[in-house]
Protein backbone atom coordinates (compact mmCIF):
# COMPACT_ATOMS: atom_id res chain seq x y z
CA UNK A 1 0.00 0.00 0.00
CA UNK A 2 1.02 3.55 -0.54
CA UNK A 3 2.73 5.22 2.25
CA UNK A 4 1.22 8.91 1.69
CA UNK A 5 -2.07 6.76 0.93
CA UNK A 6 -2.05 5.11 4.50
CA UNK A 7 -0.64 8.17 6.56
CA UNK A 8 -3.29 10.33 4.49
CA UNK A 9 -6.40 7.81 5.82
CA UNK A 10 -4.77 7.81 9.54
CA UNK A 11 -4.30 11.35 9.84
CA UNK A 12 -8.51 11.74 8.84
CA UNK A 13 -9.40 8.59 11.01
CA UNK A 14 -7.07 9.39 14.14
CA UNK A 15 -9.12 12.13 15.60
CA UNK A 16 -12.64 10.62 14.64
CA UNK A 17 -11.34 7.70 16.36
CA UNK A 18 -9.83 9.64 19.26
CA UNK A 19 -12.87 11.44 20.04
CA UNK A 20 -15.00 8.69 20.07
CA UNK A 21 -13.02 6.64 22.44
CA UNK A 22 -13.52 10.16 24.67
CA UNK A 23 -16.89 10.20 23.94
CA UNK A 24 -17.31 6.70 24.96
CA UNK A 25 -16.82 7.33 28.34
CA UNK A 26 -19.36 9.86 28.87
CA UNK A 27 -23.28 9.66 30.11
CA UNK A 28 -24.97 10.82 26.26
CA UNK A 29 -28.21 11.94 28.41
CA UNK A 30 -26.09 14.08 30.85
CA UNK A 31 -26.51 17.85 30.29
CA UNK A 32 -24.52 20.64 31.66
CA UNK A 33 -27.55 23.08 32.99
CA UNK A 34 -26.86 26.81 32.65
CA UNK A 35 -28.84 27.20 35.53
CA UNK A 36 -26.34 25.96 37.97
CA UNK A 37 -24.75 28.32 40.34
CA UNK A 38 -27.59 31.07 39.28
CA UNK A 39 -30.69 32.15 40.64
CA UNK A 40 -34.01 29.25 40.06
CA UNK A 41 -36.65 30.88 37.77
CA UNK A 42 -39.43 32.02 39.60
CA UNK A 43 -42.96 30.54 39.57
CA UNK A 44 -46.60 30.86 40.88
CA UNK A 45 -48.17 27.95 39.89
CA UNK A 46 -51.05 25.93 40.84
CA UNK A 47 -51.45 22.80 42.44
CA UNK A 48 -53.13 19.57 41.04
CA UNK A 49 -56.51 18.94 42.96
CA UNK A 50 -57.03 23.00 43.88
CA UNK A 51 -55.60 25.07 46.70
CA UNK A 52 -54.00 28.25 46.86
CA UNK A 53 -50.77 28.96 43.59
CA UNK A 54 -47.55 28.00 44.98
CA UNK A 55 -44.31 30.93 44.15
CA UNK A 56 -40.63 29.81 44.49
CA UNK A 57 -40.46 33.18 46.52
CA UNK A 58 -42.64 31.72 49.14
CA UNK A 59 -40.13 29.36 49.84
CA UNK A 60 -36.88 30.70 50.52
CA UNK A 61 -34.91 30.34 52.97
CA UNK A 62 -35.77 27.07 52.78
CA UNK A 63 -34.15 24.61 50.40
CA UNK A 64 -36.42 23.35 47.96
CA UNK A 65 -36.53 20.46 45.69
CA UNK A 66 -38.42 20.87 42.79
CA UNK A 67 -39.42 17.46 40.97
CA UNK A 68 -40.59 17.63 37.11
CA UNK A 69 -42.01 14.48 36.47
CA UNK A 70 -45.47 12.95 35.09
CA UNK A 71 -47.63 9.73 35.55
CA UNK A 72 -46.90 8.29 31.67
CA UNK A 73 -43.08 7.39 32.64
CA UNK A 74 -41.78 4.88 34.03
CA UNK A 75 -38.75 6.07 35.84
CA UNK A 76 -40.51 8.79 37.34
CA UNK A 77 -42.86 5.98 39.31
CA UNK A 78 -39.60 4.08 40.99
CA UNK A 79 -38.59 7.66 41.75
CA UNK A 80 -41.85 8.46 43.89
CA UNK A 81 -41.42 6.40 46.88
CA UNK A 82 -38.07 7.95 47.01
CA UNK A 83 -39.19 11.33 46.69
CA UNK A 84 -42.03 11.05 49.41
CA UNK A 85 -40.14 9.25 51.86
CA UNK A 86 -37.91 12.16 51.36
CA UNK A 87 -40.54 14.85 52.20
CA UNK A 88 -41.15 13.01 55.67
CA UNK A 89 -37.36 12.66 56.52
CA UNK A 90 -36.76 16.06 55.60
CA UNK A 91 -38.82 18.55 57.01
CA UNK A 92 -36.70 21.47 56.73
CA UNK A 93 -36.18 21.12 53.11
CA UNK A 94 -39.79 22.16 50.86
CA UNK A 95 -40.14 19.53 48.49
CA UNK A 96 -42.51 20.38 45.05
CA UNK A 97 -43.16 18.24 42.20
CA UNK A 98 -44.04 20.18 38.73
CA UNK A 99 -46.00 17.95 36.59
CA UNK A 100 -45.27 18.15 33.12
CA UNK A 101 -47.04 17.39 29.82
CA UNK A 102 -49.97 15.09 31.82
CA UNK A 103 -53.49 15.80 33.08
CA UNK A 104 -54.84 16.94 36.22
CA UNK A 105 -57.51 14.10 36.80
CA UNK A 106 -54.71 11.11 35.93
CA UNK A 107 -52.59 12.89 37.91
CA UNK A 108 -55.05 13.31 40.95
CA UNK A 109 -55.61 9.54 40.57
CA UNK A 110 -51.90 8.80 40.63
CA UNK A 111 -51.28 10.19 44.00
CA UNK A 112 -54.50 9.12 45.29
CA UNK A 113 -53.23 5.29 44.68
CA UNK A 114 -49.82 6.29 45.66
CA UNK A 115 -49.71 8.39 48.02
CA UNK A 116 -48.29 12.20 47.87
CA UNK A 117 -47.02 14.48 50.74
CA UNK A 118 -46.26 17.44 48.52
CA UNK A 119 -47.87 19.77 46.03
CA UNK A 120 -47.90 18.65 42.04
CA UNK A 121 -47.85 21.70 40.51
CA UNK A 122 -49.53 22.26 36.96
CA UNK A 123 -47.63 23.96 34.41
CA UNK A 124 -50.15 24.92 31.72
CA UNK A 125 -48.26 25.57 28.86
CA UNK A 126 -44.91 24.10 29.97
CA UNK A 127 -43.42 27.36 30.79
CA UNK A 128 -42.07 26.51 33.78
CA UNK A 129 -40.29 23.11 32.47
CA UNK A 130 -38.86 25.66 29.68
CA UNK A 131 -37.70 28.71 32.21
CA UNK A 132 -35.89 25.38 33.79
CA UNK A 133 -34.37 23.57 30.41
CA UNK A 134 -36.08 20.52 31.02
CA UNK A 135 -35.29 18.12 28.18
CA UNK A 136 -37.42 15.03 29.70
CA UNK A 137 -39.03 13.65 32.87
CA UNK A 138 -37.66 13.20 35.53
CA UNK A 139 -35.44 15.91 36.45
CA UNK A 140 -35.15 17.29 39.75
CA UNK A 141 -33.28 20.71 40.61
CA UNK A 142 -31.92 20.99 44.22
CA UNK A 143 -32.25 24.66 44.96
CA UNK A 144 -30.14 26.67 48.25
CA UNK A 145 -32.40 28.79 50.68
CA UNK A 146 -30.68 31.74 48.96
CA UNK A 147 -32.93 30.66 45.80
CA UNK A 148 -29.84 29.29 43.64
CA UNK A 149 -29.57 26.42 41.67
CA UNK A 150 -27.42 24.45 43.06
CA UNK A 151 -27.63 20.92 41.10
CA UNK A 152 -29.87 19.29 38.50
CA UNK A 153 -29.85 15.74 39.04
CA UNK A 154 -31.74 13.84 35.41
CA UNK A 155 -33.28 10.52 36.28
CA UNK A 156 -35.26 8.97 39.31
CA UNK A 157 -33.14 9.97 42.15
CA UNK A 158 -32.16 7.26 44.76
CA UNK A 159 -32.41 7.40 48.26
CA UNK A 160 -28.24 7.99 48.20
CA UNK A 161 -28.70 10.47 45.61
CA UNK A 162 -31.64 12.08 47.42
CA UNK A 163 -30.14 12.37 50.46
CA UNK A 164 -26.30 13.85 49.57
CA UNK A 165 -28.09 16.28 47.15
CA UNK A 166 -30.26 17.42 49.93
CA UNK A 167 -27.19 17.89 52.12
CA UNK A 168 -25.47 20.23 49.16
CA UNK A 169 -28.77 22.37 49.21
CA UNK A 170 -28.73 22.95 52.90
CA UNK A 171 -25.21 24.16 52.17
CA UNK A 172 -26.16 25.88 49.50
CA UNK A 173 -22.60 25.22 47.62
CA UNK A 174 -23.04 23.95 44.00
CA UNK A 175 -21.66 20.33 43.66
CA UNK A 176 -18.97 20.19 41.24
CA UNK A 177 -19.48 17.23 38.79
CA UNK A 178 -18.61 13.84 39.18
CA UNK A 179 -19.16 13.92 42.59
CA UNK A 180 -22.34 11.88 42.68
CA UNK B 1 -60.93 85.26 63.57
CA UNK B 2 -58.42 82.90 64.86
CA UNK B 3 -61.97 80.91 65.12
CA UNK B 4 -62.85 81.56 61.00
CA UNK B 5 -59.30 80.62 60.06
CA UNK B 6 -59.59 77.09 61.93
CA UNK B 7 -62.75 76.69 60.92
CA UNK B 8 -62.03 77.51 57.31
CA UNK B 9 -58.37 75.18 57.38
CA UNK B 10 -60.79 71.81 57.81
CA UNK B 11 -62.90 72.94 55.01
CA UNK B 12 -60.13 73.24 52.79
CA UNK B 13 -58.74 70.32 53.91
CA UNK B 14 -62.29 68.25 53.01
CA UNK B 15 -61.88 69.84 49.55
CA UNK B 16 -58.23 68.96 48.86
CA UNK B 17 -59.72 65.07 49.30
CA UNK B 18 -61.54 64.64 46.33
CA UNK B 19 -59.25 67.58 44.12
CA UNK B 20 -56.12 64.94 45.17
CA UNK B 21 -58.18 62.10 43.73
CA UNK B 22 -58.87 63.68 40.45
CA UNK B 23 -55.72 65.16 39.94
CA UNK B 24 -53.77 61.48 40.88
CA UNK B 25 -56.42 59.87 38.66
CA UNK B 26 -55.22 62.60 35.67
CA UNK B 27 -51.76 61.84 36.63
CA UNK B 28 -52.35 58.09 36.51
CA UNK B 29 -54.34 57.89 33.55
CA UNK B 30 -51.51 60.61 31.98
CA UNK B 31 -48.69 58.08 33.09
CA UNK B 32 -50.60 55.17 30.81
CA UNK B 33 -50.55 57.08 28.24
CA UNK B 34 -47.39 58.23 28.37
CA UNK B 35 -45.85 54.57 29.13
CA UNK B 36 -48.49 53.75 26.61
CA UNK B 37 -48.17 50.36 25.01
CA UNK B 38 -46.18 48.45 27.60
CA UNK B 39 -49.15 49.77 29.77
CA UNK B 40 -52.01 48.68 27.85
CA UNK B 41 -50.17 45.27 27.59
CA UNK B 42 -49.92 45.22 31.01
CA UNK B 43 -54.08 45.92 30.96
CA UNK B 44 -54.81 43.54 28.62
CA UNK B 45 -53.06 41.14 30.42
CA UNK B 46 -53.71 41.09 33.95
CA UNK B 47 -52.52 37.99 35.35
CA UNK B 48 -49.13 36.78 33.73
CA UNK B 49 -49.15 33.36 34.92
CA UNK B 50 -51.77 32.45 32.31
CA UNK B 51 -49.09 33.96 29.14
CA UNK B 52 -47.67 31.81 27.52
CA UNK B 53 -44.58 32.77 29.02
CA UNK B 54 -43.44 35.43 31.15
CA UNK B 55 -42.30 38.46 29.42
CA UNK B 56 -41.16 40.31 32.67
CA UNK B 57 -39.00 37.27 33.52
CA UNK B 58 -37.49 37.14 29.92
CA UNK B 59 -37.06 40.89 30.43
CA UNK B 60 -34.26 40.27 33.33
CA UNK B 61 -32.28 37.58 31.65
CA UNK B 62 -32.11 39.10 28.47
CA UNK B 63 -33.21 42.96 28.94
CA UNK B 64 -35.64 45.00 27.83
CA UNK B 65 -37.14 44.03 24.08
CA UNK B 66 -34.60 45.92 21.30
CA UNK B 67 -37.23 45.62 18.55
CA UNK B 68 -40.37 47.00 17.29
CA UNK B 69 -43.24 45.01 18.37
CA UNK B 70 -45.21 43.06 15.70
CA UNK B 71 -48.53 41.85 14.63
CA UNK B 72 -50.01 39.88 11.78
CA UNK B 73 -48.04 38.37 9.06
CA UNK B 74 -44.73 39.75 9.74
CA UNK B 75 -45.11 38.84 13.19
CA UNK B 76 -46.07 35.07 11.93
CA UNK B 77 -43.12 35.44 9.52
CA UNK B 78 -40.24 36.60 11.91
CA UNK B 79 -41.95 34.11 15.01
CA UNK B 80 -41.32 31.37 12.36
CA UNK B 81 -37.84 31.91 11.00
CA UNK B 82 -36.52 32.40 14.74
CA UNK B 83 -38.21 29.24 15.53
CA UNK B 84 -36.34 27.56 12.42
CA UNK B 85 -33.16 28.21 14.11
CA UNK B 86 -34.07 26.88 17.99
CA UNK B 87 -33.34 22.96 18.43
CA UNK B 88 -36.52 21.22 19.45
CA UNK B 89 -34.67 19.98 23.06
CA UNK B 90 -36.45 16.65 23.40
CA UNK B 91 -36.20 15.43 19.28
CA UNK B 92 -33.50 14.47 17.28
CA UNK B 93 -32.41 17.05 15.12
CA UNK B 94 -35.18 19.17 14.55
CA UNK B 95 -35.93 22.46 15.17
CA UNK B 96 -38.36 23.97 16.96
CA UNK B 97 -40.48 25.28 13.81
CA UNK B 98 -40.50 22.02 12.19
CA UNK B 99 -41.17 20.01 15.73
CA UNK B 100 -44.77 18.17 16.16
CA UNK B 101 -43.71 17.66 19.89
CA UNK B 102 -45.31 19.77 22.54
CA UNK B 103 -42.51 20.92 23.65
CA UNK B 104 -42.22 22.16 20.92
CA UNK B 105 -45.49 23.32 20.38
CA UNK B 106 -45.17 25.59 23.78
CA UNK B 107 -41.61 26.91 22.48
CA UNK B 108 -43.32 28.01 19.30
CA UNK B 109 -46.03 29.88 21.30
CA UNK B 110 -43.23 31.29 23.80
CA UNK B 111 -41.32 32.57 20.88
CA UNK B 112 -44.34 34.38 19.28
CA UNK B 113 -45.05 35.93 21.97
CA UNK B 114 -41.79 37.60 22.62
CA UNK B 115 -41.33 38.25 19.51
CA UNK B 116 -44.84 40.07 19.38
CA UNK B 117 -43.70 42.30 22.54
CA UNK B 118 -40.63 43.37 20.55
CA UNK B 119 -37.98 40.96 21.30
CA UNK B 120 -35.42 40.23 18.57
CA UNK B 121 -33.63 37.20 17.27
CA UNK B 122 -30.81 37.24 19.83
CA UNK B 123 -32.90 37.71 22.67
CA UNK B 124 -34.85 35.04 21.76
CA UNK B 125 -32.18 32.79 21.15
CA UNK B 126 -30.29 34.26 24.89
CA UNK B 127 -33.59 33.42 26.59
CA UNK B 128 -33.46 29.85 25.66
CA UNK B 129 -30.04 29.14 25.52
CA UNK B 130 -29.85 30.90 29.95
CA UNK B 131 -32.14 27.63 29.89
CA UNK B 132 -31.02 25.00 27.85
CA UNK B 133 -27.39 26.39 27.12
CA UNK B 134 -25.75 26.70 23.67
CA UNK B 135 -26.97 23.49 22.70
CA UNK B 136 -30.53 25.07 22.07
CA UNK B 137 -29.14 27.02 19.28
CA UNK B 138 -29.31 25.41 15.79
CA UNK B 139 -26.81 27.92 14.49
CA UNK B 140 -23.60 27.60 17.04
CA UNK B 141 -22.43 31.36 17.58
CA UNK B 142 -19.26 32.61 16.37
CA UNK B 143 -17.43 31.94 19.72
CA UNK B 144 -14.47 29.99 21.51
CA UNK B 145 -14.08 26.17 20.15
CA UNK B 146 -17.26 26.89 17.80
CA UNK B 147 -15.41 28.64 15.46
CA UNK B 148 -13.74 24.86 14.43
CA UNK B 149 -17.19 23.89 13.30
CA UNK B 150 -17.52 27.27 10.88
CA UNK B 151 -13.73 27.18 9.86
CA UNK B 152 -12.93 23.73 9.69
CA UNK B 153 -15.04 22.94 6.18
CA UNK B 154 -13.85 26.21 4.55
CA UNK B 155 -10.04 24.91 5.59
CA UNK B 156 -11.13 21.41 4.68
CA UNK B 157 -12.26 23.03 0.84
CA UNK B 158 -9.10 24.89 0.46
CA UNK B 159 -6.99 22.12 1.37
CA UNK B 160 -8.78 19.58 -0.97
CA UNK B 161 -8.60 22.73 -3.58
CA UNK B 162 -5.04 23.30 -3.08
CA UNK B 163 -4.08 19.30 -3.46
CA UNK B 164 -6.55 18.82 -6.41
CA UNK B 165 -4.64 21.98 -8.40
CA UNK B 166 -1.02 20.23 -7.17
CA UNK B 167 -2.43 17.31 -8.89
CA UNK B 168 -3.85 18.55 -12.09
CA UNK B 169 -0.73 20.77 -12.85
CA UNK B 170 1.01 17.10 -12.09
CA UNK B 171 4.30 16.70 -13.23
CA UNK B 172 4.24 18.42 -16.76
CA UNK B 173 4.61 21.65 -15.76
CA UNK B 174 6.17 21.51 -11.91
CA UNK B 175 9.18 19.16 -12.92
CA UNK B 176 12.16 19.58 -14.89
CA UNK B 177 11.80 18.30 -18.50
CA UNK B 178 14.28 14.98 -17.17
CA UNK B 179 11.82 14.41 -14.68
CA UNK B 180 8.94 14.48 -17.09
CA UNK B 181 10.64 12.48 -19.81
CA UNK B 182 11.76 9.78 -16.87
CA UNK B 183 8.09 9.89 -15.83
CA UNK B 184 6.88 9.21 -19.62
CA UNK B 185 9.26 6.33 -20.03
CA UNK B 186 7.75 4.89 -16.72
CA UNK B 187 4.31 5.27 -18.06
CA UNK B 188 4.94 3.77 -20.93
CA UNK B 189 6.93 0.70 -19.38
CA UNK B 190 3.94 0.19 -17.83
CA UNK B 191 1.92 0.28 -20.50
CA UNK B 192 0.63 -2.93 -21.95
CA UNK B 193 1.52 -1.73 -25.49
CA UNK B 194 5.23 -3.24 -23.82
CA UNK B 195 3.68 -7.00 -23.56
CA UNK B 196 4.77 -9.57 -25.85
CA UNK B 197 1.55 -10.25 -27.88
CA UNK B 198 0.95 -13.57 -28.69
CA UNK B 199 2.08 -15.92 -31.52
CA UNK B 200 -1.67 -16.35 -33.53
CA UNK B 201 -1.81 -12.93 -35.69
CA UNK B 202 -5.52 -13.04 -35.85
CA UNK B 203 -5.06 -13.51 -31.78
CA UNK B 204 -2.80 -10.51 -31.79
CA UNK B 205 -5.23 -8.68 -33.77
CA UNK B 206 -7.76 -8.91 -31.15
CA UNK B 207 -5.54 -8.14 -28.39
CA UNK B 208 -4.73 -4.78 -30.10
CA UNK B 209 -8.25 -3.87 -30.70
CA UNK B 210 -9.12 -4.74 -26.62
CA UNK B 211 -6.12 -2.56 -25.59
CA UNK B 212 -7.28 -0.20 -28.26
CA UNK B 213 -10.45 -0.04 -27.49
CA UNK B 214 -9.69 -0.09 -23.66
CA UNK B 215 -6.78 2.55 -23.56
CA UNK B 216 -8.30 4.71 -26.50
CA UNK B 217 -5.00 4.94 -28.53
CA UNK B 218 -4.18 3.27 -31.70
CA UNK B 219 -2.87 -0.16 -30.91
CA UNK B 220 -2.63 0.46 -27.43
CA UNK B 221 0.29 2.79 -27.75
CA UNK B 222 0.10 6.05 -25.93
CA UNK B 223 1.43 8.33 -28.52
CA UNK B 224 4.33 10.45 -28.28
CA UNK B 225 3.90 14.00 -26.90
CA UNK B 226 5.07 17.33 -28.88
CA UNK B 227 8.55 17.68 -28.96
CA UNK B 228 9.63 14.61 -27.58
CA UNK B 229 11.79 11.81 -29.02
Amino acid sequence: VNRKVLLAGLAVALPIVGLLLISLGRDPHRMDSPLVGRAAPAFLLRPAGGGEAVSLASLKGRPVVVNFWATWCVPCHEEHPVLTAGARLYPDVAFLGIVYQDEEPIVLDYLRERGGGYPSLLDDGGKTAIAYGVYGVPETFFIAPDGSIVEKYTGPLGADALRNLVQKARAGSPVRRGAL
Amino acid sequence: VKGRRRSIAPARRTFSAPAFALSSLAALSLGALVLGAPAAFAQASPDPSEQPVDLARVASVVGAARGPRLAGDGLEAEAKRIASLLRCPVCQGLSVADSPATMATNMRQQVRDMVAAGFVEEQVLAYFEASYGEFVRLRPPLRGVNWLVWLAPLVGLLAGGAIVYLVLRGPSAAASPEATRAAAASATAAEPARDPLPEDPELARLVLRVRELAYGWPGGVRPQPKGQA
